[in-house]
């Protein structure tokens, strides 16, 4: 079939024809219909469904995206296009073994690889020319079909040509190739994980999480899930884990500004909050504990727990060289060395009481008391964060102030407790994976990058336009970048600070891009090279949770001129002479292969790990690859044909996991990997790591720093609550229609979920606002135009821009217009330096210029159109 | 055979993701601004200000539940009666089906039913709705939105079999009260759920723009 067909019958498949239509209804009983008046024979119904049914294949295809979820897709292939998708049926479902279901956004996959906006060649901006031509059409110049080979030219001529002027410190980002030539700057900064990523290793020394498996889950008696929304961010099977608990008699409580859809179902209380107070609310709530705790008449606290597993509470586990002032107790009480309240100017002053907490929170005193007693009553507590509380500028002691109530409280190392992140493929569902994948066994070493330039995330676009960045305390170092590299196209639009992004790509000498849609990288490139999507590669291996592995096989084909990245980054290091062709990478398909041979599974004792498949002879001539036959649980064609392999779970068995349980009970024995092996509310770990890197500092205890773009930030004069240009706290919470950015494209998700920006009535109502109208959200970065869902779910004084969506940035206008939370995201480099999506402050007014259509009625980004 | 095929909904374990809808679409190749099912956020409630803390606002009785509907195959089809050309036409199992190649396109049905359950396709020019995934019923499968629930909220079969397991509610607000058509669902309500008529809320979306 040529290409052209391919295309037509893709798109003409993906839409309802009136042929195909009829035909379809026929199928369904219409003919037999005519044919028999109303006597509907279900027969022709089921002889028409058969002859359905065997034209085309299942086949296991990957749900590829950085949600976490990664649940099974398996897509419906007839001759070469997937018209259909389905989920996990490979075993019956229920709560203890349930099938991993998937989401909306998985549901979606093959809307995006058959899009009518797929990238199908490569291509170059039309008044392109050595060292950019006119650089500020970019992002809205036409573009130009080119071959392979042109395009592979112009790539590595342009990567010489910036080498020789500038030297390879004039690369911001890269592949292996790059680095192999010299290599290129990079960028850091935690993402979604916020501030945990620093916080965890410092504190109790586990990056992922304390908390334990959902079975466990079951037992707990209060679950408490903050800033938590399982269903939306981490769709499949997440929320079910949770409803399992409900079921079993937990009770929930949510704290959130957001009424989210998980507390929809799942919520038994919830404590509305202001975005980036979350520290405030956690330092009273110890407060409240402390004071009230009396070990004979009203135990509260757990102080085996706090003498035994923790440092820091008070002068008596202070480290070597502390400040003695600098303990848990006494900033929570506001003391000083003495013991004695400490005075104005202190740095003790104020205790943190509910009353205190309460002006800065938004949460009534009598409400922090009562939370903080329940959760010290009540035995045992599963207290859970999935993150937005620590992406927030200024959320350097989060972590630290959240794991100090996990401790007071003792729900660590317990049965039906736990606490930290849950999140991504460990939402609802913590601990050691049960199934793993062997290693790819590739022949290839990575290069690696030997410029140690690295530039924070916040500061990364206003660096290129600057001309220097932060290196580390009170250093700035010269930066001069004239090319960027996006892989998958996606930088521009996942880091805050757009607006300056878009000025600072357009002033750069060459912008190179990689993607299967126009996303905003590509938008904004020179040269647009169009890879393949997951579904049309061998090698996706992965695990959507700890209990079970997927192998998706290669779906399709490659679609038009689409390439593998890997084969991209080979045809330019050859060109520029860093690969020897002689050496060539194992085939994806053989390095799957080596995966699944060397993948484990933990066997019903819990602790003997057995070979996961069978391999035959046969087998191995089947696959085309090459290996030893073996003997192991499952045989590896029936892997193969399910896609799937999911370890049974049901209650009592031994794979359930309670984090810390060996260290709670002989810390000595079993420390966790702090510095003083104990879980530490002093931590001099966490103050050193951020001073060290050179934004701000932070003492080493978990004290409440307000948000920069936080809520004391939306007044000019806090004392008299003056409120100042920004009133309004927006943050930007994860969305339905996307995982991070993936997806943004697809029309179905975007008619479901319309990019709203929400707001409360009573902001809504000042501000002469109705439900649907057009609104023009603005802040110190510049302003973005939407449709505004106005409604009692959200806080007031709150908005939400949902995260991800596309830029679509009008030079005319001067401001985007769909909706892009990182448009008027900031970069604030401050603390860990991590992105403060979650802290920005906004003024809102109805906007009386065009409206907007719909989103998913907006034209999909064709950039070249087909005649 | 079923004397009538219903939908059975757990609003309780409902949070309006969509899946179903989605899985919808992709099963019948729906093009954008037809959906056979389709989810509800209905939510009420409001905020006053604390009486000891006048500075603080607090919920007051916020709620919100999601709610997934699509053709509920009636028991007494409002459709099947407004339909001039008798293209619709209720099945021996209580499948409601719309006949595409009788359909003349006047919409008339569309404006008789409660749910919204029958949908013009411009291009074919012909109604569309919700058949029960006939076509997988008779391979002994499940119907799309069914096998697509993350909370495993929907169900189906028999209306009296599920009416002894769950209840008969067949109305909650935002939907439309069940004297008009008699509706072949059977609802376990949320906590928060209200009876048809009688609520104190909306639905919280966009309207169409």
């Amino acid at each position: 079939m040529s290409e052209k067909n391919f295309l037509t019958k893709a798109l003409t498949d993906s839409v309802l024809t009136r042929r195909s239509f009829l035909k379809w209804s026929a199928a369904l009983g219409g003919t037999a219909a005519l044919a028999g008046g109303m006597g509907y024979g279900l027969k022709a119904v089921e002889a028409a469904a058969e002859n359905a049914a065997s034209v085309g294949k299942w086949v296991p295809g990957a749900c590829w995206g950085n949600c976490g979820g990664r649940c099974l897709n398996v897509a419906y292939v007839v001759d070469g296009v997937v018209t259909r998708q389905k989920t996990d049926d490979t075993h019956p479902d229920s709560p203890d073994y349930p099938q991993q279901r998937g989401c909306a956004r998985g549901r979606s996959q093959r809307q995006r690889v058959f899009g009518a906006d797929r990238l199908k060649y490569p291509m170059k901006r039309a008044n392109w020319a050595p060292g950019g031509g006119d650089k500020s059409l970019r992002g809205r110049d036409a573009w130009v079909r080119i071959s392979w080979d042109e395009a592979l030219t112009i790539v590595t001529s342009e990567i010489k040509r910036i080498d020789q002027a500038y030297g390879p410190k004039a690369r911001l980002w890269g592949t292996n190739a790059i680095a192999a030539y010299g290599g290129y700057v990079s960028t850091w900064g935690s993402t979604s994980s916020g501030t945990w990523s620093y916080t965890s290793p410092a504190v109790f020394g586990s990056y992922s999480s304390a908390g334990n498996d959902r079975l466990e889950m079951r037992k707990s008696k209060l679950i408490v899930m903050w800033s938590t929304d399982p269903i939306q961010v981490s769709g499949g099977n997440p929320a079910y884990n949770y409803l399992q608990a409900k079921k079993a008699g937990a009770k929930f409580i949510f704290v959130d500004p957001y009424y989210n859809p998980s507390a929809t179902v799942l919520a038994d209380e919830w404590i509305p909050i202001r975005p980036g107070t979350d520290t405030a609310l956690l330092l009273a709530m110890g407060y409240v504990l402390i004071t009230k705790d009396d070990p004979a008449t009203n135990p509260l606290i757990d102080w085996s727990f706090i003498n035994n597993n923790t440092i820091g509470f008070d002068k008596t586990s202070l480290p070597a060289g502390a400040d003695i002032e600098d303990t848990y107790r006494d900033y929570v009480l506001g003391l000083d060395y003495s013991g004695m309240p400490a005075p104005e100017g202190h740095k003790n002053y104020p205790p943190k009481t509910p009353e205190w907490a309460s002006e800065i929170t938004g949460v009534t005193p009598e409400k922090i008391r009562s939370f903080a007693i329940e959760i010290a009553q009540t035995k045992p507590v599963a207290f859970m964060e999935s993150d937005a509380s620590a992406r927030i500028n200024g959320a350097q002691t989060f972590g630290q102030a959240f794991m100090a109530i996990s401790s007071l409280i003792g729900s660590i190392g317990i049965s039906g407790g736990g606490t930290g992140q849950t999140r991504h493929s460990a939402a609802g569902n913590i601990g050691p994976s049960l199934v793993r994948a062997g290693p790819a066994n590739t022949v290839l070493e990575n290069a690696s990058n030997p410029i140690k330039m690295r530039v924070n995330n916040n500061e990364t676009w206003g660096a290129l336009l600057k001309g220097e960045y932060t290196s580390a305390v009170n250093e700035k170092t010269p930066l001069n970048i004239q090319m960027i590299y996006f892989t998958k196209g996606s930088n521009l639009q996942t880091m805050v600070g757009q607006a300056k992004g878009i000025q600072a790509v357009r002033q750069v000498e060459f912008v190179l891009a990689t993607d299967f849609h126009m996303a905003t990288g590509c938008r904004y490139a020179d040269i647009v090279l169009p890879v393949t999507t997951q579904w049309e590669r061998d090698n996706y291996i992965t695990s959507p949770n700890r209990e079970a592995l997927f192998w998706a096989d290669r779906v399709i084909d490659p679609l038009f001129e689409a390439k593998d990245d890997s084969w991209i980054d080979w045809e330019i290091g050859l060109r520029l002479g860093v690969y020897d062709p002689a050496v060539e990478e194992i085939s994806a398909k053989q390095q799957a292969f080596n995966k699944i041979a060397g993948a484990t599974v933990l066997a019903a004792d819990g602790k003997t790990k057995d070979t996961l498949v069978t391999i035959t002879a046969e087998d191995l001539v089947a696959l085309g690859v090459t290996g030893e036959p073996q003997t192991g649980v499952i045989p590896i064609m029936e892997f193969k044909q399910k896609g799937s392999f999911q370890v049974p779970r049901k209650e009592g068995d031994n794979y359930t996991s309670i984090a810390l349980k060996s260290f709670r009970e002989d810390p000595v024995a079993n420390p966790v990997t702090t510095e003083s092996g104990k879980i530490e509310l002093h931590s001099q770990k966490l103050a050193a790591d951020i001073y060290a890197i050179g934004f701000s500092t932070i003492r080493p205890i978990p004290e409440y720093i307000p948000a920069q773009r936080g809520y004391e930030a939306t007044f000019s004069d806090w004392t008299n609550k003056v409120k100042g240009p920004y009133p309004l706290q927006m943050y930007n919470k994860h969305y339905w229609r996307r995982s991070h950015t993936e997806f943004d494209n697809v029309l179905q998700l975007r008619e479901a979920f319309p990019q709203e920006f929400v707001m409360n009535p009573i902001d809504a109502v000042a501000r002469g606002i109705k439900n649907s109208d057009m609104v023009k959200i603005t802040s110190s970065e510049g302003s973005t135009i939407r449709h505004v869902m106005v409604t009692d779910r959200l806080m007031p004084g709150v908005t939400i821009l949902p995260h991800g969506a596309w830029t679509e940035f009008d030079d005319v206008l001067g401001l985007d217009k769909a909706g892009s939370d990182n448009y008027i995201e900031a970069g604030v480099p401050v603390g860990e330096g991590n992105m403060g999506f979650n802290s920005q402050i906004v003024q809102v007014e109805k906007w009386n210029g065009p409206a907007l259509a719909p989103d998913s009625r907006w034209p999909q980004r064709i950039p070249i159109k087909e005649v | 055979m079923a004397k009538q095929l219903a939908f059975y909904f757990d609003a309780s374990a409902c949070t309006g993701c969509k899946a179903c809808a989605i899985a919808c679409k992709d099963r019948s190749s729906l093009p954008v601004g037809i959906n056979w099912r389709k989810v509800y956020d209905y939510g009420g409630g409001g905020w006053n200000t604390d009486p000891t803390h006048p500075e603080i606002m607090i919920p007051n009785n916020v709620f919100v539940y999601s709610t997934s509907t699509a053709c509920m195959h009636c028991e007494n089809p409002s459709c099947v009666a407004a339909c001039p050309a008798k293209a619709i036409s209720k099945r021996e199992d209580g499948v409601v089906l719309i006949n595409a190649n009788v359909c003349i396109g006047c919409r008339y049905c569309e404006w008789a039913c409660p749910y919204g359950a029958p949908q013009f396709n411009t291009t074919l020019g012909v109604m569309t709705k919700c058949d029960f995934c006939q076509d997988l019923q008779a391979q002994g499968l499940n119907p799309a939105c069914v096998d697509a629930c993350p909370m495993r909220a929907l169900g189906y079969g028999e209306l009296d079999t599920l009416r002894q397991a769950h209840g008969t509610v067949n109305a909650i607000e935002p939907l439309p009260s069940a004297d008009i058509t008699h509706p072949a669902i059977v609802i376990t309500p949320h906590k928060h759920s209200q009876p048809s008529g009688q609520g104190t809320g909306r639905i919280i979306k966009l309207e169409e723009v």
